[in-house]
């Protein structure tokens, strides 16, 4: 009997912290998935420190009304579907007020269909397959570009730039880079590009003398990369320079990594990719860096998107005054504002437009090289 | 004939990769018939020790002046370093464990490999740590073919840890030792061979070659990452099990096997199966050759 009381008493203390977090303190919840270990932890990373700048600068600011202070839950998907949806139900668990993420195309889609169901507003700063908002979910919203917006783009800047006739194409098999690649394809071969081969690659693959060698005896005038992350890209890159390779190499937007150069070196000069435009020399990306760089180095890829969906997401409770998902979703509507990466508006779908140029690596810097509209920038 | 010949060299490079980290897990199962899954962990470690030595000297501006020395430095102190975790390792994760099942040894061994690799990342970050210069830059160029500097390093460097190694097993008194302890722990105690001792000196010559291989593999690629360790390492023990675990020469095959099959497989047949090729190779060598292509030695020749 004695033992009887004393575990009720153990468990009803162990229920205190759960009890007291709703009574004292009012907590606004914000949600962050991205692949935090694994292969492309470090893009992950990145989101969660653009999502942490973006709390830290609202808070500074005198933070939302109604609320002592906004917390983040960061989620860890590791790229990988089940774990996304698992992160996913985490975080309705926590009663989260939005969601900045996933990373992976591939988990970013199953996980959007369970925070569907709960009406919990899902921002993507890295997510460019077309169906991430192609299948009308109300509360699913995108930061970066669409692949079906890049691919074009790509393929005119291969066209009209480079003035190819023929292109090599290999692809890790992932959710985006198949997705990209496969457009790529097509877009290309609708402009008169002979598209000698498409290949794959495994994911985590580090050896790809295979591939190259077979891509060097193609020779084609353009050889088109699209891999998942910096990291496997700048190891093909090294090899392909010890190969001899010399078509151009063209890539696309995963690689738009610090990083890349540093890994790659040498072999990252001329490379060119495809990058929605961010103007560095904007005052609100200037004032991001002083606040980023000091904290957590270089600016990478998908920190300044994380970054504008966050703030799009705070700003939108701010002015609801409320969490409820259809009042703050009305006022994500409403935006128009100049953010770090891009001028923020959405569109009903919950796209928030493309803007894809062509970036051409020098001397160790992505240096914005050739638009669609104007061709060749001076 | 050119395309095959690249091939060729590719093929060799990879499995002189893989060929060095099967050494290593071969060597220990040779011995107490572990296998040490965080084999492919000690690998890493090297090859971010390798980084962070080659990294400081570069900075210190003795990379340009003297390259060889420098390189040769960051060698001893990765293999140095591994061998040191590896007893390490050794002692708190499976000597415990020594009485116990096999499986209890072989669980704890795949728990050590995910502490270290996420041990790792936590102390060196998720981004891929950088080899401040290509050393060896340049090779051979006939045309088609181009052999780097790099690849013929890899290579002979595999070939002379191999000799090594089978002059330090089968012509030495502590290779004897290791013998002895590899047939009968109990009675090569009886005649005084610390087994303990050799036990631990196995591991850190294993973990020694796992470290050479990634301060090659760090070289050849640009860069390593805390989580490279894991897929090397599952090819690797395919390729000891395909040589005949236990098997020096056999692991040695077993590698050159499995980075030919690879690359032959993405180079003539498809990039994605590549994998596929390699391991139905190792299945059918296991199902009609049991103990591997140069068998398992019971008798007095196993490490």
């Amino acid at each position: 009997m004695k033992k009887r009381v004393v575990s009720i008493l153990v468990m009803g203390l162990i229920l205190v912290p759960f009890l007291c977090g709703g009574v004292f303190a009012k907590t606004l919840r914000i949600g962050s998935m991205s692949p935090l270990t694994g292969r492309y932890a470090s893009d992950g990373t990145d989101i969660k420190n653009g999502v942490l700048t973006a709390i830290a600068v609202f808070e500074e600011a005198g933070g939302i009304p109604g609320f002592d202070k906004i917390e983040l839950f960061a989620q860890d998907t590791a790229c990988d579907p089940r774990q996304a949806v698992a992160s996913a139900n985490k975080l309705i668990n926590l009663e989260v007020a939005g969601v900045v993420g996933a990373y992976c195309s591939s988990s970013t889609i199953p996980a959007s269909d369970v925070l569907a169901e709960e009406d919990i507003i899902m921002i993507t700063p890295a997510s460019t397959n077309e169906k991430v908002t192609d299948r009308g979910l109300p509360y699913m919203f995108r930061m970066c570009g669409r692949d079906d917006d890049q691919a074009p783009a790509a393929a005119k800047f291969i066209k009209e730039s480079l003035e190819a006739k023929t292109m090599f194409i290999v692809d890790d098999k992932t959710t985006y880079s198949q997705g990209l690649a496969d457009s790529v394809a097509k877009s290309a071969e609708s402009m008169g590009i002979k598209i000698l081969a498409h290949e794959h690659v495994n994911q985590g693959d580090k050896d790809f003398s295979a591939i190259l060698t077979m891509a060097k005896k193609a020779n084609a005038d353009v050889f088109y990369m699209s891999l998942q992350g910096f990291s496997p890209a700048a190891m093909m890159m090294l090899q392909a320079k010890r190969l001899g390779m010399k078509s151009q190499i063209v890539t696309q937007d995963a690689v738009f990594q610090p990083k890349f150069m540093e890994v790659a070196k040498d072999a990252a000069e001329g490379v060119c990719l495809t990058y929605g435009f961010t103007d560095p020399s904007t005052p609100e990306y200037k004032a991001f860096e002083e606040r980023y760089v000091p904290k957590y180095g270089k600016i990478a890829a998908y920190a300044t998107y994380a970054y504008d969906a966050a703030t799009s997401l705070l700003k939108s409770i701010k002015a609801a005054g409320t969490t409820d998902p259809a009042k703050v979703k009305a006022e994500l509507m409403k935006l128009d504002f100049q953010g770090v990466a891009k001028h923020v508006k959405f569109a009903a779908n919950g796209d928030s437009g493309s803007s894809y140029i062509a970036f051409k690596v020098v001397d160790g810097k992505f240096v914005p090289y050739w638009e669609p509209v104007n061709g060749l920038i001076k | 004939m050119e395309y095959f010949i690249q091939q060729l060299i590719n093929g060799l490079t990879l499995g002189g990769m893989y060929a060095l980290i099967a050494l290593g897990y071969t060597m220990v199962y040779g011995v107490i018939q572990l296998i040490n899954f965080a084999h492919g962990e000690f690998f890493a470690a090297g090859g971010y020790v390798g980084a962070i030595a080659l990294g400081y000297f570069s900075g210190l501006g003795y990379m340009e002046t003297h390259p060889i020395l420098c390189l040769t430095g960051a060698f001893v102190l990765a293999m140095g370093y591994c061998a040191y975790l590896a007893i390490g390792v050794e002692k708190v994760a499976y000597k415990p464990l020594r009485k116990n099942s096999r499986l209890a040894a072989l669980l704890s061994a795949l728990g050590m490999s995910i502490f270290l690799s996420n041990g790792m990342m936590l102390t060196r970050g998720v981004y891929d740590a950088v080899y401040p210069s290509e050393l060896f830059q340049g090779g051979f160029d006939f045309g088609m073919i181009t052999i780097s500097y790099l690849q013929i390093t890899i290579v002979s460097l595999t070939a002379a840890l191999l000799i090594g190694l089978n002059i330090l097993v089968f012509k030495t008194k502590v290779g004897m030792a290791m013998r002895a302890t590899a047939q009968d722990k109990t009675m090569s105690a009886l005649v005084a061979i610390g087994s303990n001792r050799i036990i631990s000196l196995t591991f850190a010559i294993g973990a020694g070659l796992a470290a050479a291989a990634g301060i090659m593999y760090g070289l050849y690629y640009g860069s390593v990452k805390y989580d490279m360790g894991f897929v090397p390492g599952i090819k690797a023990f395919a390729a000891a099990v395909l040589g005949g675990i236990g098997n020096i020469t056999g692991a040695m095959i077993g590698g050159l096997i499995i980075g030919m099959v690879e690359i032959f497989g993405a180079g003539y047949l498809s990039g994605e199966y590549k994998d596929v090729f390699a391991f139905i190779i190792l299945i059918g060598v296991l199902y009609f050759k049991p103990t591997g292509i140069m068998g398992e030695n019971i008798d007095d020749t196993r490490v």
